[in-house]
């Protein structure tokens, strides 16, 4: 006699042929790890607690209260000013493999409870390099807290202004930081978290501007490389040089903070503010 | 349901997966880094490496086990036993996942889980209870009263402790204090909650087990008793199923009293309801466990059943079709666990590589081994390397059979236990009932080792 009538039949067992599981290599131990399984662990290692770089999208979930956040500009791509050779086709790769039309996602959302404007840089599109768009929507979000009298928080990572767009990326410079000095003119808090890298033209601009500038640890931050700087001064870096460690040493930025406790600090400024 | 990820490791992986794969099931094992070589991991259709040994980087995390289960598009999960296994935060991840997690439902498993408030459960449907606080009592002026009251020795326990932790015994009320703060500390620390309650602490109790299996349509069956008495430490080294020695009417009291609980607590799937037994046969609930346990075999032995097998029908929905009166027990089986320690060594754990491996067999021996031979016994985890289960027409036989196949049992390279398990089946307070919950650690111990 069985126990049940039923039986778990093979025959609709509908086993799906699966992609390809990708796996990510910590630059620190060298071990090869499930991608969506760094992705679920704060994308950090899960054996020397290396970042690696977070997606703008999954920035966003561990920033965010759940289902707060509201998107802005989403649309927005780049149009390709220069009509730069091969520009469409590197496009199209960083669309696909990221999700995203552009580098930056920007919109609200509540922090802690707190409302607030919040731009995330995705470096996984073009090393997320500043081309009109980024410096666009970055305006456009700006523009917003301005009128909502909201803060504005930007994680920056970046390679820099998008060679593609030529002298149009370095125009994004000055335009996000006018719209920045807007925000400060009318008293609304600013705050910026720099995470491996932000370099370049983004570093040169709107990501020192913070009122309170943050960093994740072990973060590359400069302007210029190393190689060319150490060109210039004709003389050896320190070991730690363009470290988060050796800029909050040197005192161009205000705290270090783990990547887990990124979200409390940033509920707790906006409480203070 | 195409496919399973087991979010386990050792024997009970090896035991899923097997199942799993009979019923043409893809199965996705999980392992750490200590892990990486281990049997599971190679008889799995798919196998992803966690984390590190460490099992809360690996083996307890959530996140990290949702990731990959939707990596490999996984249907189900089976939680195994430890771990992650009575773990609502994590059924509930299953199923905002939209993955179908093999056990009951986190309501449930909140419920039971919660052994004060399980207990107030209890004290609330008139089921045997020993004294002791009604739930939860976390101030100490309180506790202490009550233990005055009830009168010594009591039991302090963690209201969310399991596998035999966060429980402590007070003899002499001037020790109350220390040890009610200790409970409570410990408990933190491993459970990550301080809650406590306290009991009449009986003695000489054997512990008696019902296995119960629930399908969630309102019916639930009971597959008889197991007697767990033989512990050390409050681990359990040799089980056996029927338990014997208990009289018709208080066995059927206590089967009839476990269906009973399933049903106020809405449970659905397996789950094993363990009691206390008094030696002049009054019987008192203990806990329930919201999982498969370690030692299924021996039920499965006498009800010839695949109580995993079970375990996935019931996730799946499938009604029983068979009543209790359909549901009969032939002889006996006795499991005898063999750790990887010595006990002439105070049982000192004894992980290292396995050399060789000769494993017993015949009619009616079945061994659930995690290992093969060149395998290694990591310092991690637990110390179980395997099972060897016996089945007999009657206890004298399954008491035989079990002794002549751990003489078979041979494992070079590390120490095990088997010649201690030997020694329980020998004895005749063993074969004669004559044993309690503190008997391996009052009487054979110091007859063997002193």
């Amino acid at each position: 006699m069985k126990l049940f009538n039923e039986n778990i039949d093979k025959s609709k067992n509908n086993i799906k042929e699966l992609k390809k599981p990708e796996f990510l290599t910590c630059q620190e131990c060298d071990k090869e790890i499930l991608k969506e399984l760094v992705h679920s662990n704060l994308s950090t290692c899960v054996y020397c607690g290396y970042l690696f770089r977070v997606p703008a999208k999954k920035r966003i979930e561990m920033i965010a209260d759940e289902n707060t956040f509201v998107e802005i500009g989403k649309g927005k791509a780049s149009t390709d000013p220069l009509q730069f050779p091969e520009y469409d086709e590197k496009l199209k790769k960083a669309k696909k493999a990221t999700g995203l039309k552009e580098a930056i996602v920007c919109g609200t959302c509540k922090i802690g409870g707190y409302n607030t404007g919040l731009a995330v840089m995705d470096s996984y599109f073009m090393m997320g390099s500043m081309g009109q768009m980024v410096g666009e929507k970055i305006t456009d979000l700006a523009e917003v807290c301005l009128e909502k009298q909201l803060p504005l928080i930007i994680f920056c990572a970046s390679g820099g202004a998008r060679m593609q767009e030529g002298i149009v990326s370095l125009l994004q410079m000055s335009r996000t930081t006018v719209a920045i000095n807007k925000l400060n003119d009318a008293g609304l808090l600013y705050v910026t978290v720099l995470t491996n890298p932000t370099t370049g033209g983004v570093t040169a601009s709107f990501a020192m501007q913070g009122d309170i500038i943050l960093a994740e640890p072990k973060a590359l931050i400069g302007f210029a490389g190393p190689r060319v700087i150490k060109q210039t001064v004709k003389d050896d870096l320190p070991e730690e040089f363009q470290t988060a460690e050796y800029l909050l040493e040197k005192g161009m930025i205000d705290k270090i903070v783990e990547r887990k406790d990124l979200r409390n600090s940033l509920a707790h400024i906006l409480s203070l503010h | 349901m195409n496919s399973v990820l087991i979010a386990n490791r050792g024997e009970i992986a090896v035991r899923i997966i097997r199942t799993c794969k009979k019923l043409g099931l893809n199965t996705i094992a999980i392992f750490s880094e200590a892990d990486k070589d281990a049997y599971y991991t190679k008889i799995a259709d798919h196998a992803v490496c966690i984390g590190p040994a460490k099992a809360e980087k690996s083996y307890l995390n959530i996140d990290g086990i949702i990731a990959v289960a939707k990596v490999y598009d996984v249907s189900a999960i089976h939680p195994g036993i430890g771990f992650l296994s009575e773990n609502s935060n994590f059924q509930r991840a299953c199923e905002k996942a939209g993955i179908i997690f093999i056990g009951p439902d986190a309501k449930s498993m909140d419920l039971l889980g919660d052994k004060a408030k399980a207990r107030q459960l209890m004290i609330d449907n008139n089921i045997p209870v020993p004294q002791g606080s009604d739930g939860e009592i976390n101030d100490y002026k309180e506790a202490k009263a009550l233990a005055d009251k009830i009168g010594y020795p009591v039991i302090i326990k963690a209201s969310h402790g399991g596998g035999g932790g966060g429980i402590r015994i007070v003899h002499e009320k001037e020790k109350f204090k220390s040890e009610f703060m200790l409970v409570k500390k410990e408990a933190k620390a491993a459970f990550g909650s301080d809650s406590v309650y306290i009991e009449q602490y009986l003695t000489k109790t054997r512990h008696i087990e019902v296995q119960i299996l629930a399908d969630g349509h309102d019916n639930v069956l009971h597959f008889g008793t197991r007697e767990c008495s033989m512990q050390r430490k409050n681990q359990k080294l040799v089980e056996e199923a029927p338990a014997p020695f208990i009289p018709d009417e208080i066995r059927h009291d206590m089967q009839m009293c476990a269906v009973k609980i399933a049903k106020i607590a809405g449970y659905k799937n397996a789950g094993t309801v363990e009691f206390l037994l008094t030696d002049d046969n009054k019987f008192y609930f203990m806990e329930m466990n919201t999982r498969i346990q370690v030692e299924h075999p021996v039920t499965e032995a006498v009800y010839g059943i695949d109580l995993i097998k079970c375990q996935l029908q019931v996730a799946l929905n499938h009604k029983f079709a068979l009543t209790q009166n359909d549901i009969n027990a032939n002889g006996h089986a006795i499991e005898c666990r063999i750790n990887a320690e010595n006990p002439e060594k105070n049982f000192a754990p004894s992980p290292g590589k396995i050399k060789s491996m000769q494993l017993p067999g015949g009619f009616g021996v079945r061994v659930d081994s995690g290992y093969i031979c060149k395998d290694k016994i990591s310092p991690f985890y637990d110390s179980m390397v395997l099972k060897v289960i016996c089945h007999g027409q009657d206890r004298d036989e399954a008491i035989m059979s079990s002794y002549q196949a751990l003489s078979e049992l041979d494992i070079q390279g590390i120490d095990i236990n088997s010649d201690f398990a030997q020694a329980i089946l020998m004895h005749k307070d063993f074969k004669n009932g004559n044993v309690h919950t503190k008997w391996i650690e009052t009487i054979l111990c110091a007859e063997i080792f002193d």
